[in-house]
């Protein structure tokens, strides 16, 4: 990041809170989109914990330590996406805790049956971007937002054959390895990362894996904070593929391209409320989540689902009582792990999900 | 039958009639709308005559009532973990308890009109009673005021969803949308509105004739429950009589009036009674409060318009208190502490809403360290009896009003 | 004849009692556990201390009591807390202070005083117990040390570790996983010291860090968290030999004041709490 800033000392780099935020208008607007996904295990806390209560999740309370620590300062702008009530207020404490910086709310319709949605998102996105241009010091072009949502697409493009591939031959690459390409692009040039998520494809390929004895599984919830990568690789341990996952849903949003046609804000705009992917903190659009949930295990030939969520993280622990119930009316078994960003007890879950594993194999 | 008497009599038969005929709705056929007290849309609902239920008052009654701590666990053991809101588990719990709340039975909801405002886990809220009831579900997305006041956009899309929701309580009901009835309702809510600021404005004297946290909880249930109803207006003209004459022989709360204090947050409504005797005890009356503006900021100048009836209800619902961004809060908080010439800050912060809680800790470093507020933040929660630890509040509490009398003394 | 006072604190775990003559001077102290029998264990203690002082219960002319179990002193004239109690000791034996940390069996308290040792602002760990004394006793307890002992082992630490969870819970498992990993029970203990005055820290950033900063509290006889304190502070903090009676102390004071005559700022007590 800050190797970054030193090449391009003119370029502003702006943060972004997960879930939803449109990467596209930051880039359009010249500068570097970072996507914030809290400080690990890594960073001791010890600022935030005398501003945010101990009832609150990990993330927060790992971004705003990165922040009151100075670790952010290569930031110059951060924008806080509409996803739950932790992470509003979080956008009013950074405002005046780094008062120097641009930092952004970004109000996302939850009801997108309304025709009006699609208006108000595009007001929405034009605020955003007006300021933008004022931290960017320079107007945006529909050219430059064509160009953003292009590279964004092929950007998006090149996760998706990574996941597909990991679907359909789920032995070739490990989910965490694949985690661990994409959660590169948090920091890294959408073009940049486009590369390196092609070489992985290619690489992947070529390693000609067998496959072996394992549940093949869904993993939800933990489409925000992201848990351990120890985690990770201890469900996959512990005899799970991972067919699909919703770990870093914003950065791969969208499912099909956007448009960069005439109207590129409004192609935006559109896709979010129509085909931006359910999750928690997106209240649906036409049938609830759980409903799908079995039919979509059904789809993908999972045995299983892995509900990973964040302690304390309040959307994901209402959901899961909806999902678990439909899970279990369609008899699919399910384990549910709370995690922390620290987390030491990954042996404790080892020993749960091979539990589970044991308990749909000799079924 | 003196004047107080006549305004708790009026609530007591308000309140009563209301919880009647939540009990005859089946009979009556009435339609039932379920509906979140803060940015509610009650006076779109009363023109298709709808039933409004408010699931976060059912709670807080059950909390009062010492039914929390049991509702509470019967959501736990469908799933529901420890660390997500009290209201909503008591509220699950009540679903699986046949929906007998202390007033007597509730009816099942038609339509679940989500108004959200100030609070995400409405929508989480609603979406599980829509998963577990089959009804219809109405998100009505309120912008959240990111900036100053709400911008022409956002009102434009609030209205609009308005209209899409007449259209689907007229769908519900069978009644077609009379704007005329919109404009009497609106009125009725204004003038009730307007009463309700100058009993919020008696608190000023000195001794303030009533205590704006804990009792003022108890005075916004008609405002919540029956606004827009003739009923409503009149309780408020008793209620603030009252309170004239209680200024006049300089009659309050506690037998003297040692403390006045601003208090944010809602109560503990497992351990009302407890908590306010920690504070009565000291003399303490507390003479504005951010919790009984959730309902609406009217004292800030946000009335209901019979002349713009769907516009007026769009900015009313954008300006409820925690759909307020934390600079304007903490603006509001240095007003009151002003206005209400308060001596000390209190937060009770609570685990079950983070709405509330994220960022106090916050309005304590710039109030108490930067602009020298004594401010006092304990914690407990809203609904859980559980996390109430009377020896540990006590404790906080006398230590607060110990310095801030001694400083006093010292001080001269 | 002479004036004495008595200051009585009533922990959850340990009850203190210090009379102090009409100098401010200490004549006499007591100390043992609270037990089941809060009102026998201050009795004891009191005619304990007023032995050790050499003089007569009925020569003691204004008691206050504090702690959790101030309401129970039978003896008591009045009640302070023990928030303002500290603050008055802390800053009587040492009256450069400006700052407390008193770190308890299960709270944690900062408090930040003016020059008159008067609190200013005070906070204390919220209801969550992670991070006090308790978990010490735990990990005391996980690892077959008697509790005295944990402060010096930690201070033989070559590779202090990183603790990350300090939940009172899942102490137990916590370590178990250090302890299978092959860590040593020095590093294991220095991280422990080293995650609760983080904690501790983080609660007197809440109301200021000021020196000078005393640090109070029964743990604070334990000198890894001392070290641990002084490390991430960077800055030296005052411990006294007495520090387990500074909160009687600080009662004590307040009775010397009510004794000589002054007015004394105290809750009203309410019958049968």
């Amino acid at each position: 990041m800050r190797a970054w800033k030193e090449e391009h000392p003119s370029r502003r780099a702006v943060g972004a809170f997960p879930v939803y935020v449109p990467t596209e208008l930051i880039q359009a607007a010249g500068a570097l989109p970072i996507w914030l996904y809290g400080g690990g295990g890594s960073v001791e806390i010890s600022h935030a914990d005398s501003r945010i209560q101990s009832f609150v999740c990990s993330i927060s309370r790992s971004t705003l330590e990165l922040g009151l620590r100075g670790h952010l300062d290569v930031l110059d702008g951060l924008v806080f996406p509409s996803i739950c009530d932790v992470a509003r207020n979080l956008s009013g404490v950074w405002a005046r805790n780094f008062p120097r910086m641009f930092v952004e709310f970004l109000h996302l319709p939850q009801n997108r049956r309304s025709p009006s949605a699609v208006p108000y998102t595009i007001a929405e996105y034009r605020r955003l971007l007006a300021g933008l241009e004022r931290l960017c010091g320079k107007p945006v072009a529909p050219e430059d937002l064509r160009a953003a949502i292009h590279a964004h697409n092929e950007n998006r493009e090149a996760a998706w054959a990574l996941l597909d591939a990991r679907r359909r031959t789920p032995w070739a690459t490990d989910a965490w390895e694949t985690y661990a390409f994409l959660r590169a692009g948090a920091v890294l040039e959408r073009e940049t990362h486009t590369s390196l998520l092609r070489q992985a494809l290619a690489a992947a390929r070529e390693r000609g894996r067998r496959p072996k004895d394992k549940v093949p599984v869904i993993l939800l919830g933990a489409f925000c904070e992201q848990p351990p990568l120890d985690l990770i690789r201890a469900v996959e341990e512990a005899g799970c593929y991972i067919l699909e996952d919703d770990l870093l849903l914003g950065s791969r949003w969208f499912r099909t391209s956007i448009p960069d046609g005439a109207d590129p804000l409004r192609a935006l705009a559109e896709a979010y409320v129509a085909s931006s992917p359910p999750s928690s903190v997106s209240h649906y659009r036409g049938t609830p989540k759980q409903d799908l949930l079995p039919q979509r295990c059904r789809q993908l030939g999972a045995s299983g689902v892995v509900f990973l969520t964040a302690k304390f993280c309040e959307p994901a622990l209402y959901d899961q009582v909806l999902y678990k119930e439909r899970l279990e009316s369609a008899q699919i078994p399910y384990v549910h792990i709370e995690f922390e960003e620290k987390m030491s007890a990954v042996d404790t879950v080892r020993t749960q999900i091979e539990t589970f594993v044991e308990s749909v194999l000799f079924e | 039958m003196s004047d107080e008497d006549a305004g708790k009599a009026l609530q007591k038969r308000l309140l009563g009639e209301y919880y009647q005929s939540l009990g005859d709705a089946g009979r009556s056929g009435q339609k039932v709308a379920y509906l979140f007290v803060p940015g509610n849309v009650v006076e779109l609902l009363r023109c298709f005559d709808m039933l409004p239920v408010y699931p976060e008052i059912n709670a807080l009654q059950c909390g009062i009532k010492k039914m929390a701590g049991d509702l509470i666990l019967r959501a736990e053991n469908i799933g529901y973990s420890s660390d997500v809101c009290g209201y909503v588990k008591n509220d699950i719990g009540l679903m699986l308890s046949d929906r007998q709340s202390p007033f007597g039975p509730l009816p099942k909801p038609d339509l679940l009109v989500c108004n959200y405002s100030g609070c995400n886990t409405f929508v989480k809220w609603f979406e599980a009673l829509a998963h577990f009831y089959g009804a219809e579900l109405f998100v009505l997305d309120i912008p959240y005021l990111r900036e100053r006041g709400p911008s022409t956009a956002d009102i434009e899309y609030v209205v609009a969803q308005l209209e899409e929701l007449a259209d689907v309580c007229a769908r519900t009901s069978g009644v077609p949308f009379d704007r005329e009835r919109l404009k009497r309702v609106t009125s009725l809510s204004y003038a009730a509105e307007k009463l309700w600021v100058d009993v919020l404005h008696a608190a000023r004297s000195r001794p303030s004739p009533f205590d704006a946290y804990f009792e003022a909880v108890f005075y916004m249930a008609p405002l919540n429950i029956l606004r827009g109803t003739e009923g409503c207006v009149e309780y408020y003209r008793l209620l603030l009589e009252e309170l004239v004459s209680r200024q006049k022989e300089g009659r309050g709360p506690v037998p003297e009036e040692k403390f006045r204090v601003v208090v944010e947050g809602p109560p503990p409504w497992p351990h009302f009674r407890s908590f306010w005797e920690l504070f009565k005890r000291w003399g303490v009356c507390a003479v504005a409060s951010t919790y009984s503006k959730v309902g609406g900021l009217f004292d800030q100048g946000v009335f209901h318009d019979p002349a713009q009836p769907m516009e007026s209800i769009a900015r009313y619902a954008m300006n409820s208190y925690t759909n307020w961004n934390l600079g304007l809060r903490l603006d509001l908080l240095r007003q009151y502490l002003r206005e209400y010439e308060a001596d000390a800050l209190i937060i009770h912060s609570v685990k079950s809403c983070r709405s509330f809680s994220v960022g106090q800790a916050d309005f304590r470093d710039v109030l108490a360290k930067e602009e020298g507020v004594p401010t006092l933040m304990v914690e407990s929660d809203l609904a859980d009896p559980r996390y109430y630890s009377e020896a540990q509040l006590k404790n906080r509490i006398d230590a607060f009003f110990e310095s801030l009398a001694h400083r006093r003394l010292v001080g001269g | 004849m002479r004036t004495y006072v008595a200051g009585a604190d009533v922990g959850s775990t340990t009850a203190k009692v210090v009379i102090l003559d009409g100098e401010g001077d200490i004549a006499g102290t007591s100390l043992g556990p609270t037990g089941a029998s809060i009102v026998e264990a201050a009795q004891r203690r009191f005619q304990e201390a007023v032995k050790a002082a050499g003089i007569d219960e009925h020569e003691v002319e204004f008691v206050v009591g504090t702690g959790y179990g101030r309401f129970k002193i039978p003896f008591g004239h009045t009640q302070v807390t023990e928030i303002s109690c500290h603050a008055r000791g802390a800053h009587h034996l040492f009256p450069g202070t400006r700052t407390i940390v008193d770190i308890g069996g299960q709270d944690t308290k900062a408090i930040s005083v003016n020059e008159l040792g008067d609190v200013a602002d005070f906070c204390m760990n919220d209801k969550c117990a992670a991070g006090t004394g308790r978990f010490l006793e735990s990990a005391a307890l996980t690892l077959g040390l008697p509790l005295e002992e944990i402060g010096p082992v930690s201070l033989r630490a070559a590779r202090p570790l990183r603790i990350t969870n300090v939940c009172t819970v899942f102490v137990e498992s916590e370590i178990m996983s250090h302890m299978m990993k092959g860590e040593t029970v020095e590093d294991i203990l220095r991280g422990v010291h080293n995650a609760i005055a983080g904690r501790s820290i983080s609660l007197l950033r809440r109301v200021g860090i000021n020196p000078e900063i005393s640090f109070t509290g029964g743990v604070s006889r334990n000198v890894g968290m001392v070290r641990a304190l002084e490390d991430q502070l960077g800055l030296r903090v005052n411990v006294s030999p007495l520090s387990q009676f500074i909160g009687a102390i600080g009662a004590a004071l307040f009775a010397l004041e009510r004794a000589r005559g002054g007015k004394l700022v105290a809750a009203p007590v309410e019958g049968g709490t």
